[in-house]
């Protein structure tokens, strides 16, 4: 595959195909030399402005720090944009990434007023407008665009994430499932726990002590839905109080701002539905 | 050992591209300008305290004590009373105004609907741990409200002509 | 036991005699697989800086210097959160215009006032027809509003219509809808 790759572009682009390379290179910057000449060759340069705090100097305040790139040598993510200020302008500029495929969920932050994951949102191409960076709104910062998220994760832990029983089949085997039971965990299973939604969502921010917030109700939701838990009837005793779920207005930011396409909001009203049941 | 060795050359990336970068060097550092941040003002009106986290990272949050006529049963009644509010505020543009048995549930389910509406605006905004006083006040104040305008309503109800006809006169005055 | 004193003994003279020879001994004796093997025994000389605050806390300390990141400031504005916050707007005004009205119908007696239908009516038929279209028109929009938006949020409470498309196109026809029929109101 990598052969074909390098076939192809060395058909395309007639450039040498082995070029002396003395340092390696990271992937958000595409080597000029490797791409083909684009039609414009002016450079696009567009400015990112981002959220600065560092806790070596605590009695300073938060700023805006304000980076430009060219596009053009630029990969098309905005994780590409920050590992290449983070590589090529301001090695001191700090966030958290990992998978770089929307899998693991480091990289959620406030990108244009949106929360988002870095390595899924494009670089809006439009040079004329600026970027903005910062944190998921509404955490506390452990540094530039990292939050603390130990509450999320606490909460996470509050709701018993894991599968509950007292009985064992009858046969001794895997708790099993039909298809029809199985169908009802889609749309909540692939939740990454980004807290994309969580620190998106008004009420989570003014109640985040104890509103658990739209992801850590989604993965309730998961485990109030799942045919093989036994302990429906405790899961919905310990969420029967006026702050756990209820502080959900239904703003729907959450659904909103969704990397993953995933429908927190619609998992909060069954949550309401099967409490309101019992 | 391919790790450490991706790892330093990386590293070495990194640190060397910071000062030599020919794109740092054309743009002059590539910061153009760092600017205070305005997002927080000093007016907050509830600004969040100090970040402290209660036990250790370790272990799950505290669960609220289960209290269904706080929870299930107070969101239940209020769907119902919203839910209720639909038809009752349909019928008087149907039909005029509402006779007055009518106008007083329209009347009683209004109030109850505002004293929901307003007990969850303090629940939210208030909380309990942080502004315990404010929030007793709050809830109190509320409370005395939803009295004086639960007997004032009723006075308008019985001695005047009920508030749909009353909403009436005045928007056809 | 002994023996290793007097290895240290022997080491600690030869260090002092002999610095080179000391680094190289040590860094052949300490090799990996000597210390697998246990000929090379660690010893370490007691803690030489006594940490007066407990470590536990030093991340508790930095907590509290952390700032909280900006909201409402800069999140974009969506039909999501801006119709839920005009909801409870809207609701505030709604309700509390009733209480104050309801609260003052109660105590007019004692303050003189006349808020009777009839007079408030009188009142404002004196008005001058655009001050009272005006009126009526700020009167009617947050009622057309929180009415319309009170049965999206029970038909989502059914767990309908919950879909991001389904949301953005209801919550513009609300606004859409809700400023007709205030203006439809406004000039009854």
């Amino acid at each position: 595959m990598a052969a074909l790759r390098s076939t192809s572009r060395f058909v395309a682009s007639a450039k040498p195909l082995f070029r002396p390379s003395i340092f390696a290179r990271s992937y958000a910057t595409v080597d000029p030399a490797a791409q083909d000449p684009s039609p414009s060759e002016t450079p696009r340069n567009k400015t990112f402005h981002i959220y600065r705090w560092n806790p070596d100097q605590p009695t300073e305040k938060p700023k805006m720090q304000s980076y430009s790139l060219d596009l053009n040598k630029t990969g098309p993510m905005m994780l590409d944009a920050l590992i290449r200020i983070k590589n090529e302008i301001d090695p001191t500029l700090t966030f958290r990434r990992s998978c770089r495929e929307g899998i693991c969920g480091s990289c959620a932050m406030n990108i244009d007023g949106v929360n988002t994951l870095a390595c899924l949102c494009r670089i809006p191409t439009e040079t004329s407008k600026e970027s903005r960076i910062y944190p998921l709104p509404h955490t506390y910062v452990v540094k530039d665009l990292v939050p603390d998220l130990t509450q999320f994760y606490k909460q996470y832990k509050s709701i018993k994430p894991y599968l509950q029983r007292d009985t064992k089949t009858e046969d001794g085997l895997e708790f099993r499932q039909s298809p029809e039971d199985r169908k009802k965990l889609d749309g909540l299973y692939e939740c990454i726990l980004c807290a994309c939604c969580s620190t998106s969502c008004p009420s989570y921010w003014w109640n985040s002590e104890e509103y658990l917030g739209p992801a850590i109700l989604l993965q309730s939701y998961r485990w109030l839905a799942d045919s093989r838990d036994e302990k429906t009837a405790e899961r919905k005793h310990a969420l029967d109080n006026s702050m756990s779920v209820y502080r959900c207005h239904t703003i729907l930011n959450c659904s909103r701002t969704c990397p993953k396409g995933l429908n927190p909001a619609r998992a909060i009203a069954e949550i309401k539905k099967l409490m309101a049941a019992h | 050992m391919a790790s450490i060795a991706r790892q330093s050359s990386l590293l070495r990336q990194t640190c060397l591209s910071a000062f030599r970068s020919p794109f740092a060097a054309k743009n002059g550092a590539g910061v153009s300008q760092v600017v205070a941040f305005h997002a927080s003002s000093k007016k907050q009106i509830l600004p969040p305290l100090p970040q402290s986290i209660q036990g250790t990272m370790n272990d799950p949050a505290p669960i609220p004590t289960p209290h269904p006529s706080e929870g299930s049963y107070h969101w239940t009644f209020e769907r119902v009373i919203s839910a209720g509010l639909v038809p009752l505020t349909i019928a008087p543009f149907a039909a005029g105004s509402l006779n007055p048995v009518m106008d007083a549930v329209l009347c009683s389910f209004i109030v109850l609907h505002s004293h929901i509406g307003f007990q969850a605006a303090i629940i939210d905004y208030f909380p309990g741990r942080r502004v315990p006083k404010t929030r007793t006040f709050c809830n109190w104040l509320l409370r005395g409200f939803t009295l004086t305008t639960a007997i004032g309503l009723y006075e308008f109800e019985t001695n005047d002509v009920g508030v749909t006809e009353a909403l009436k006169r005045v928007w056809k005055a | 036991m002994i023996s290793q004193k007097v290895a240290q003994q022997s080491l600690r003279r030869l260090a002092v005699q002999q610095p080179y020879a000391m680094r190289w001994s040590l860094m052949n004796s300490a090799s990996p697989a000597a210390v697998a093997m246990g000929r090379f025994m660690q010893t370490r000389q007691a803690a030489t800086n006594s940490k007066t605050s407990d470590p536990t806390k030093i991340l508790a300390q930095q907590r509290l210097n952390r700032p909280v990141s900006p909201h409402l400031s800069i999140y974009r504005p969506q039909i999501t959160w801006i119709g839920s916050s005009l909801h409870r707007i809207t609701g505030f005004a709604l309700s509390g215009a009733l209480y104050l009205y309801a609260t003052a119908y109660l105590a007019s007696p004692f303050l003189g006032l006349h808020l009777e239908s009839a007079s408030v009516a009188a009142a404002f038929a004196a008005l001058p027809i655009a001050a009272k279209v005006l009126v009526k028109g700020f009167m009617a929009l947050p009622f057309t509003y929180h009415c319309m938006n009170g049965v999206r949020h029970l038909v989502w409470d059914l767990g309908r219509g919950i879909t991001n498309q389904q949301v953005i196109k209801s919550g513009w026809t609300v606004v859409g809808l809700s400023v007709l029929s205030a203006l439809t109101l406004a000039f009854l």
